[in-house]
């Protein structure tokens, strides 16, 4: 037997899963309303991250927001990463494809934060 | 138990960095509130100290909280708030309708919860553990959603209501977001209004936003729109809000803006 908090903890759980982790659309919602929310989210969290590294806002100029989402869409921030800490996730991200050089000091920084 | 509300405010503004200079400055700020989670007890700005020392009022305003989340409260979050609270000497602290964290995963933005009776229990829950450790009233704000749950058992004003008789917490009332929901969802701000319980406003926020593809978006970083003022006069016919608060959090206006804009919501509750 669930308790009705435990029911409410999963039905929140089903709609961030569909929201922020390409999850099903829980029963009930309209996709197009997922659909906005996944960007207002998605956005919302871009312009976080530039703010936190505005380095890489400027080294990517009109690409941030597309490749944000698209390192979003595979690594939605967990509750168990810090907002800077997940801004610097995308950063290492970024090197790794090569779509930013990889300059020292930055990847010191980064690896003394994890 | 019934919370008393912070008392008269009037005109404020959100306390952001890089506004802090032209807080300082502009005429016609009665009062700052600041969002909670950005600062850090033991390390509060020199600036904000500074209003605080001056005899302004600074109220912290949390988004962190997950008050609507069903799973156990994260009571270090609001320990952290009741610090800041406390340091800042404020009369009251609040946070949202709404949950930002459900299966691990982080949202980084007011989500709505379902409303219904399962979820309007966990919220008061929530709620009361989170008074029990705030020392001061506190106060939950409607948010702007772009979705809504199913199955809905109370209109928002109704489920304010139940979650003020229950808890004895005050509201904010953002007039923005009102007009967002009307904008997005068909929802009637009017009747809203109507049926608000307004002994229980704390105050009241007011913020700009732009409309892209058919969805308004609640950006904080637009002008008011006149419809939002015209919110704020219909509101102001059915009560005379304690204090009004212009929330602007990027694409930051020279001060004569800023000022313009908080004179048109002085002018919108004037009687």
């Amino acid at each position: 037997m669930t308790s009705p908090r435990e029911r409410l903890a999963a039905r929140q759980a089903e709609l961030l899963k569909a929201l922020l982790a390409g999850g099903d659309a829980p029963a009930g919602f309209a996709t197009d309303r997922l659909r906005i929310e996944t960007n207002v989210l998605r956005n919302k969290r871009s312009r976080l991250v530039a703010f936190l590294r505005p380095d890489l806002a400027e080294a990517l100029g009109d690409r941030f927001g597309a490749l944000f989402r698209e390192y979003a869409a595979s690594n939605p921030k967990t509750d168990a990463i810090r907002a800077r800490a997940y801004a610097d996730a995308f950063g290492a991200w970024l090197v790794e494809r090569g779509e930013v050089p990889k300059p020292r000091s930055r990847f010191g920084r980064w690896l003394r934060r994890n | 138990m019934v919370a008393d509300g912070p008392g008269r405010l009037g005109i404020g503004i959100g306390w952001r960095h890089e506004l802090d200079l032209s807080i300082a400055r502009l005429p016609g700020v009665d009062w700052v509130e600041v969002v909670a989670e950005n600062l850090h007890a033991g390390h509060l700005p020199e600036t904000l100290l500074a209003l605080r020392d001056r005899g302004m009022p600074v109220l912290p305003h949390a988004v962190s909280l997950s008050l609507g989340g069903a799973e156990p409260l994260d009571t270090a979050r609001v320990e952290q708030l009741a610090e800041v609270t406390r340091e800042l000497g404020a009369p009251m602290a609040s946070d949202h309708v709404c949950f930002v964290r459900a299966g691990g995963l982080d949202s980084g933005h007011l989500l709505p919860v379902p409303r219904t009776r399962e979820a309007l229990d966990v919220l008061v829950d929530n709620v009361e553990l989170t008074q029990s450790i705030v020392e001061v009233p506190f106060a939950l704000e409607n948010i702007a959603a772009v979705l809504e749950w199913p199955d809905a058992e109370f209109t928002e004003a109704e489920f304010l209501r139940e979650l003020t008789d229950r808890t004895g917490c005050l509201l904010i009332v953002d007039v923005a977001n009102l007009y967002a929901n009307a904008r997005n969802l068909g929802t009637d701000p009017e009747r809203f209004l109507d049926e608000i319980p307004w002994e229980r406003l704390a105050y009241t926020h007011v913020a700009g936003g732009v409309e892209r593809d058919g969805v308004y978006h609640d950006t904080h970083a637009h002008p008011v729109l006149p419809e939002v003022l015209d919110l704020l006069r219909e509101l102001r016919r059915r009560t005379e809000p304690p204090g009004v608060l212009l929330e602007r959090d990027d694409d930051y206006p020279p001060d004569s803006e800023l000022a313009a804009e908080l004179a048109a919501l002085r002018e919108a509750v004037s009687p």
